[in-house]
């Protein structure tokens, strides 16, 4: 079995050959990256300036002229662009968004729906597949792979301008610590009140729905749930956040999550390891002194 | 200009409940417009506010789906179309319809909902954009026209990328791109008299795929919880291997 995966997000590339290492062979076009080499791929291809429009002309060339069993896609924007360009010139469906993927006479995946509420398990006959970021942690191998690097045509687009967001910098996706705020925190100026539990972890703060788009307190890269970032930190841990359905869906992948809560009832206490139900205000403090 | 929207309507998802096996109970739920498609109307309606021009929408959908329609209308859509013939999530089909009609309509952008927040698929603004032969731009936070080209800003992980496109071309919106109005009531009244384009498709479902089940997923997590003000020693003791 041989499978073609690409990422333009090199971090998710390394997540899904990790995954599906051992299962099959695995050649990887990608973003350059200078680790990726070093997780089990058998050929990896590094293109510079990917658009849509040359990155799709190169795929659907590679893809008729190279046979693979299966493609699997990161589900980036860029991405999922991709995937549905070559689905449709390549005349192959796509299953999209798949977080778990099991081979027999036919495959097995599976992803969530209705909004991450539940997941579906299906079985298809299906090439080709986008894959959630976060599918496994990804872990180097002891075998190196064949780099190449490849030429694209020029694209039709042309970037006008960039801008650099401010943002602190920090990717959330790669937190090892999150310390996470809800609408249970009443205000903006009450994140200072929940600063010195962050810095005592050496943590990354981030937000749920409300807290990054709907009241602004957070800035949008900070956002965690199906519509946001997909984390998966050793520990989570969620002030005031009630733990709707797409809020769950974005923290599965954490090790430990600890939920504090006034609401006894609150979801979030169905989908944590540790929950305090009480006052934020009160228990943070104490917890900061208890760390000192 | 002519703008072309494409709509989706889908169940009310905070209203699924779940039965004794974990699985969705999914009769009789209330439907409504998708939460990105408010977004992609919004964008429709400012291009046309901002440009001039006229909005048509369209909705691959059901006979049920004209509730949906009105409430575009009702957000400044100014001409409709709905689809029948929806049956299920399947990009490709969805793809096909309404390719199909936009080949027979005039359109210098088409705008639709970046992912669908019932399946979070996000395929359909590749597949129509290879189907229409047509750029294409995701995710889009901004989006501003002059003459034959657009130029879409496009939201990444550190930066914002405005990016250049002819037109006609495929833009698929962010929700950070705008705030959808809340229709008036005089909106609504006037929208509910106006005529919807009905016709019925031909959806070409395939046998391809079966779902296995459909079950919210179990927690495997310990939900071990204190009350009281209690357990913050316990927490402090676990936490304290981070640092």
């Amino acid at each position: 079995m041989k499978a073609l995966v690409f990422s333009d997000e090199p971090k998710n590339a390394r997540e899904i050959i990790t995954y599906l290492r051992g299962k099959m062979d695995i050649d990887v076009i990608s973003a350059e990256d200078k680790e990726l080499p070093e997780y089990g791929a058998k050929k990896v291809y590094f293109y510079r300036d990917g658009f849509i429009d040359n990155l799709s002309k190169f795929l659907v060339d590679y893809l008729s002229k190279n046979k693979y069993d299966f493609i699997f896609i990161s589900s980036t924007n860029t991405g999922r662009e991709l995937a549905g360009i070559l689905s449709y010139r390549l005349k192959m469906k796509c299953m999209p968004e798949i977080f778990s993927f099991e081979q027999g006479d036919k495959t097995v995946t599976k992803r969530f729906f209705h909004g991450g509420k539940t997941v579906v398990e299906e079985e298809s006959n299906f090439h080709m597949f986008t894959v959630s970021p976060g599918i496994c942690e990804a872990e180097k191998s002891d075998k190196k792979s064949e780099v190449e690097n490849m030429t694209l045509d020029k694209s039709n687009y042309k970037i006008v301008n960039v801008k650099s967001k401010n943002t602190a910098g920090t990717d959330i996706r790669n937190a090892r610590v999150i310390v996470s705020i809800g609408r249970g925190l009443g205000s903006q100026e009450n994140i200072e009140k929940i600063k010195p539990l962050v810095e005592e972890l050496h943590a990354e703060i981030a937000g749920s729905r409300p807290v990054c788009l709907d009241y602004k307190w957070l800035s949008e890269d900070k956002q965690v749930g199906l519509s946001g970032k997909k984390v998966r930190p050793d520990f989570y841990i969620a002030l005031g956040i009630s733990g709707q359905i797409q809020h769950i869906a974005g923290i599965r992948g954490s090790k430990t999550i600890i939920a504090i809560n006034k609401d006894k009832s609150a979801p979030i206490f169905e989908e944590c390891d540790y929950g305090i139900v009480g006052d934020l205000f009160t228990i943070v403090p104490e917890l900061v002194e208890k760390l000192k | 200009m002519d703008i072309a929207v494409l709509v989706k309507q889908t169940v009310d998802m905070d209203q699924i409940k779940l039965n004794d096996n974990n699985e969705p109970i999914m009769d009789n739920l209330p439907l409504k417009m998708d939460i990105l498609s408010k977004n992609a109307v919004e964008a429709a309606v400012q291009l046309k506010e901002k440009y001039g021009g006229k909005v048509t929408a369209f909705i691959f959908g059901t006979e049920r789906s004209t509730s949906t329609m009105k409430e575009a209308y009702a957000m400044g859509v100014d001409d409709g179309t709905v689809i029948k013939g929806y049956q299920k999530s399947d990009p490709a089909v969805t793809g096909a319809i309404l390719g199909e009609e936009l080949k027979k309509s005039k359109y210098d952008i088409i705008v639709l909902g970046d992912q669908s927040s019932d399946s979070y698929s996000g395929l359909l603004a590749g597949i129509l954009s290879s189907e229409l032969g047509l750029n294409v731009i995701t995710n889009a936070i901004n989006i501003e026209i002059k003459d034959k080209t657009a130029n879409v800003t496009v939201e990444s992980e550190s930066e914002d990328v405005t990016v250049e496109t002819e037109l006609p071309a495929v833009v698929s919106v962010a929700q950070e791109i705008n705030e959808p109005r809340l229709p008036k009531v005089m909106q609504i009244m006037a929208a509910g008299k106006k005529n919807i384009n009905i016709i019925e498709g031909k959806p070409d479902y395939k046998d391809d795929s079966r779902v296995l089940s459909d079950k919210a997923p179990e927690s495997q997590r310990k939900k071990i919880i204190y009350e009281d003000g209690k357990g913050i020693d316990e927490i402090a003791k676990i936490l304290k291997v981070v640092k």
